[in-house]
Formats: C-alpha cells, sequence, structure tokens
C-alpha cells in the first residue's frame, strides 16, 4: 500500500513539477514576446492560471497526505506522546472531512457553473474547476489513509 | 461570529493545519449560523487561487532558492567582508549585512537564516563569539528578507489589501535599511564591549566586480515592477530566469538534480501557502458577511484616536499576533480586519502593509510560532529559547523601526510617492 501511495505521490510531484516550469516557461515568454515582438499567444494568461490552479490543488493534497501543511503545534508539543498521536489521527480525519465536504459541494457548483466558457482559450470552466474536487478527493483520501495507518513516531506537521 | 473565531482557535489548538482550520471553522459557522449559503464554499475557494497576481507567489519563492543552490552566500559573505571586516566585530556586522544583501534577493526571511546561518554561525563561532550571540544576530537580521524588497509577505499583502506591489515594495526599503543600520550600530556597540575580534580584509576590485550581478538582482526585479515594465509575476519570472543563468554560467554551482529538486521544493512550498489563502477567501467572505470589518473600524473610530496612538495599538496587537500566527495566515487574516478602519483614518494602506510585514517579521522570530527560530535552532543545534534571548536585543531594531513608523508616515511614503506618484 505504501509503496504504491509513494508511487503516486512521485507522479504528482513530476506533474506539479512539470505544470510549474510551464507557468515559469509562458510567464516569461509573453514579456519576451510583448516588448521584442510586439505580440502575444492568445489565451496564454489563462493557461498560466488553469496550470496554477492545479500546481496549487495536487500540491495540497500532497502537502496534506503528508501531514505538511503549516499547523500550530506548541499546543500539541506539550502533551504526551500517546495523546498527540491521537490528536494527530482527529486532525488527519478532520481534514478529510472537509476535503469531503469541499468535495461534495463542488460537484454542484461545477454542475450550475462549469459549462461558462473562458474567454480567450473558449474552455468550459470546468476544465479548471475540476481541480477542486480532484485535489480535494486526493487530499481527502490521503488523510483518510494516514488517519487509519499506524503513525510514526514524531508528528510531522511543522509549526 | 462567536462560533466561527471559538472554532477556529479549537481547531488550529488541536493542531489542525491552519488552512483546513479555516475550513473547518467556516463549515461549523454554516451548519450552526447560515446553513442555507454553504454552497459558496468550494466557490470562495476557487476564488483564492485563480489569481494571476499570486502566481508570483512561487516564482518568487523558485527565485530564492535558485538563488540559494546558486553559491551566492558565500560571495555576498566575502563582499561584506571587503567593507566593514575591519571593524571590531567585523562578523557580525558581516552578518547582518549579508541579510540585508540576502534579502533583498531572496524575499524570505527563512532561506536567509538557513543560508547565512549555515555558513557565519560556525564561523562567528571558531573567531570567538558566543554561539548563541552568533545564531541570535543570524534570527534578528533575517527580519530583513521580509521587509527589503522583493519580499514574499509583501506579495501577499498586495493581492489582499488591493494596493500596488512596486509601491509596496518601494516602502519597503527605508525601514528595511533602517532596521539594518540599526543591528549594524547595536553590533558595533556590543562588539566594542565585550571585545570581540576584527577581522583582516582588503578591497578587492575583482571580488566587487564579481558580486555585480548578484548586487543588481534586486535593482533589476523591483525596477522593472516600479518602472511599470513588468507585473509582479512577470518580475518574478524574469528574476528566476536571470537567477537560473548565474546558477548555471556565472557561479556554476547550480546543477539540472539540484534545479529539479528546488522546482518541486518552491512549488509544493507555494501550495501550502495557497491552500491557506484559497481557505482564508472562505473565512474572510464570512467576515465581511458578519460586517467584522466595518465593527472594527466603528470601534477604532468610536475611540477617536490619533492615527499615530491607533498604529501604536495595531503595532501592538501585529506583535502579539505574531507569535501565535504564522506570517501568511496572519497577513491573511488581519488585513482585511484593520485596513478599513487605517483606511478610514487617512493612514496609507501603504504604510499598514510595511508596519504589518515589519510586525510579523518580529514574530518569526519569536516563540512558540516562529520559523526562523526553528530554522536557526537547526542550523544552530542551540535550543529555541537561547536563541530568542539572544536576538531580542536585536529584535528590539524592528520595534524600534515600527514605532519610527507610527510617528513619521513619510519613511515608508516617501519613496514611493517621489518615484510612482501619490
Amino acid at each position: 500500500m505504501k509503496s504504491v501511495e509513494q508511487i503516486l505521490a512521485g507522479i504528482l510531484e513530476g506533474v506539479i513539477a512539470c505544470a510549474f516550469l510551464a507557468i515559469f516557461i509562458l510567464v516569461v515568454i509573453q514579456v519576451f514576446l510583448r516588448y521584442v515582438l510586439n505580440s502575444a499567444i492568445p489565451g496564454a494568461n489563462e493557461v498560466v492560471i488553469i496550470l496554477f490552479v492545479y500546481t496549487t490543488a495536487l500540491g495540497g493534497a500532497l502537502a496534506a497526505g503528508r501531514g505538511e501543511h503549516i499547523a500550530l503545534t506548541f499546543a500539541t508539543d506539550l502533551l504526551p506522546e500517546a495523546i498527540r498521536k491521537v490528536m494527530a489521527r482527529i486532525s488527519f480525519l478532520l481534514v478529510a472531512w472537509i476535503n469531503g465536504v469541499m468535495v461534495w459541494f463542488s460537484l454542484h457548483w461545477i454542475g450550475v457553473t462549469g459549462d461558462y466558457l473562458m474567454p480567450s482559450t473558449g474552455l468550459t470552466r470546468s476544465v479548471t474547476q475540476i481541480s477542486i474536487p480532484f485535489g480535494c478527493g486526493l487530499a481527502g483520501i490521503y488523510c483518510l489513509l494516514k488517519a487509519v495507518a499506524p503513525l510514526d513516531p514524531q508528528p510531522d506537521a511543522q509549526s | 461570529m462567536t462560533i466561527l473565531l471559538l472554532s477556529l482557535v479549537v481547531f488550529l489548538v488541536i493542531g489542525v493545519p491552519v488552512a483546513y482550520s479555516l475550513g473547518l471553522s467556516t463549515f461549523t459557522y454554516f451548519v450552526l449560523v447560515q446553513p442555507d449559503i454553504m454552497h459558496v464554499l468550494p466557490q470562495r475557494l476557487f476564488s483564492g487561487m485563480e489569481s494571476y497576481a499570486l502566481i508570483a507567489l512561487p516564482l518568487f519563492i523558485l527565485m530564492g532558492q535558485v538563488m540559494n543552490k546558486g553559491g551566492i552566500t558565500a560571495r555576498l559573505i566575502q563582499f561584506c567582508l571587503m567593507f566593514v571586516g575591519r571593524f571590531r566585530g567585523g562578523l557580525g556586522l558581516v552578518n547582518v549585512g549579508s541579510s540585508m544583501l540576502f534579502g533583498g534577493i531572496s524575499g524570505s526571511s527563512t532561506s536567509d537564516t538557513a543560508s547565512i546561518g549555515s555558513v557565519l554561525i560556525p564561523e562567528m563561532e571558531k573567531r570567538g563569539y558566543p554561539k548563541p550571540f552568533a545564531a541570535g544576530l543570524t534570527v534578528a537580521s533575517s527580519t530583513m528578507g521580509m521587509i527589503i524588497p522583493p519580499s514574499i509577505p509583501m506579495i501577499l499583502f498586495a493581492v489582499t489589501a488591493q494596493v500596488s506591489v512596486g509601491k509596496l515594495f518601494l516602502g519597503g526599503i527605508i525601514p528595511g535599511i533602517l532596521v539594518g543600520v540599526l543591528q549594524l550600530m547595536l553590533t558595533l556597540w556590543l562588539a566594542h564591549q565585550r571585545g570581540y575580534p576584527k577581522e583582516s580584509s582588503s578591497f578587492s576590485l575583482a571580488l566587487l566586480v564579481r558580486s555585480l550581478y548578484i548586487l543588481v538582482m534586486p535593482l533589476f526585479v523591483v525596477g522593472t515592477v516600479v518602472l511599470g515594465i513588468a507585473t509582479a509575476t512577470e518580475s518574478a519570472g524574469l528574476g528566476v530566469l536571470y537567477t537560473i543563468l548565474v546558477g548555471f554560467f556565472l557561479t556554476k554551482h547550480l546543477t539540472w538534480r539540484e534545479f529539479y529538486k528546488v522546482v518541486r521544493t518552491s512549488i509544493l512550498t507555494s501550495a501550502k501557502i495557497m491552500m491557506i489563502i484559497a481557505f482564508s477567501q472562505v473565512f474572510i467572505w464570512v467576515l465581511a458577511l458578519e460586517r467584522v470589518p466595518e465593527t472594527v473600524a466603528a470601534l477604532v473610530e468610536g475611540k477617536d484616536l490619533a492615527p499615530f496612538a491607533m498604529l501604536l495599538v495595531i503595532i501592538s496587537i501585529i506583535l502579539l499576533a505574531g507569535t501565535f500566527i504564522d506570517v501568511s495566515p496572519a497577513i491573511l487574516l488581519l488585513t482585511p480586519v484593520f485596513l478599513p478602519a487605517i483606511i478610514n483614518a487617512g493612514i496609507s494602506p501603504i504604510v499598514f502593509g510595511v508596519i504589518l510585514v515589519t510586525g510579523l517579521a518580529v514574530g518569526a522570530c519569536t516563540p512558540p510560532v516562529g520559523n526562523c527560530l526553528n530554522v536557526c535552532a537547526i542550523v544552530s543545534g542551540l535550543k529555541i529559547g537561547t536563541i530568542f534571548r539572544a536576538a531580542l536585543p536585536f529584535l528590539l531594531a524592528n520595534v524600534v523601526t515600527l514605532a519610527l513608523i507610527a510617528l513619521f508616515p513619510q519613511l515608508v511614503l516617501w519613496l514611493p510617492n517621489l518615484l510612482m506618484g501619490k
């Protein structure tokens, strides 16, 4: 199970890194085109935003699964180890829950507004919007797995 | 309202990540108070992510990381040594000077603490400085990373408050330098009192020339924004391109493997901040729905405080909040609450932005939630309490600067008004 999780995480990281590089390249090319060739790639800014939303949603999911999101641990750090582990499980369950809520409501929201077209690319809004249930769903599954799996001795949330 | 804030505190205290604590407290509020509008949750979350301006965030993080791996720290230290090494407490002065320059390049205090600390703390210890002094000075001087532009927290504030990034960047220059100068003076005084050593250093034109391409970096990034050549996002993109060229072809410290690693780290770091931004949009929406900013503004106006007194009160709140909340969530939560009151009192949002960032920079160096402190504890191997006690006198430089800004807002406004107009 763990190796499947690691392979999936590795693939996700690669996808996110490639998307980020694409953002960087598009941003630089846009400036170059504007000042040197006095032109622009139609819809490039929209594509950059789409990629950015996906990198955030997927990156957020990865960080959630690894317990790497910014958390205030000064209070839980004072607790005995055993209670801390229980708190970590509760925290993962709560994160899984709120992500589940987001998936549920976002599917309804996409159903209502997803068919609108984006002005430059002409793509439907759902192309970008789907990143929310996708990212939240992934984060929810990751956190559920963490909540039921044996926890590491050290809490991995950072303060 | 009470439900929203109380549940937020509970979720934060039990260790739920900040981003999800914001989401869970809003969800609790919706369930108990306004169940019929719960469908706005994903919509607000999405609006927090869908921003072209915020793309500057991962790009600036990447720029700092590439610079870090590109071997600039050693060169910056040599550069500073050339000018201030000959004075008593030379390495301490180099520590502050390098942070001023590094802060202007990386835009991040934690990067500054990690890179300068890992080189200078052992070196200072070897030369007879007490280790806590070296660590404390490193932490305190790293606060300039947030204040001197380009600054990642300033971009966050600019997007949240809808103010000009260029003006904010320019507004941070004088306060940032002021913090640096005060810390330099204090270091010099302590060095004389305690008899810290001088370093042998001589002027080298070759080193000056070799350092130039690093030193022009902040000018290039800030300049393109201020002159309207590029947006903050584009300027960050150009900054990344510049650092890649420097790292691969000039310093030759950067490898493709290292580059891929920093790309991955940067986007994941950014995603963590972006998730807080996204969920804070949901939270802030509820704050607006409950008319919290208006209530705070009315409360402040009711006290009939002079702008200076009002800023002092806000500074106190920022310093207090900064000790418990990390920089990004603090900016996202405090900005919408205080901004209407600030504007109603006739205070410039740029002044508030610089005060907020300068105040929260102190928070990054104070326990229990001090990221710079945590990084320095790892780098130096010292306890957080020991480093904090040593950093405290130097952090006073930030507090003095904050008081001076409250008293003379022109310290912030003069440069942006001069170069970009009112």
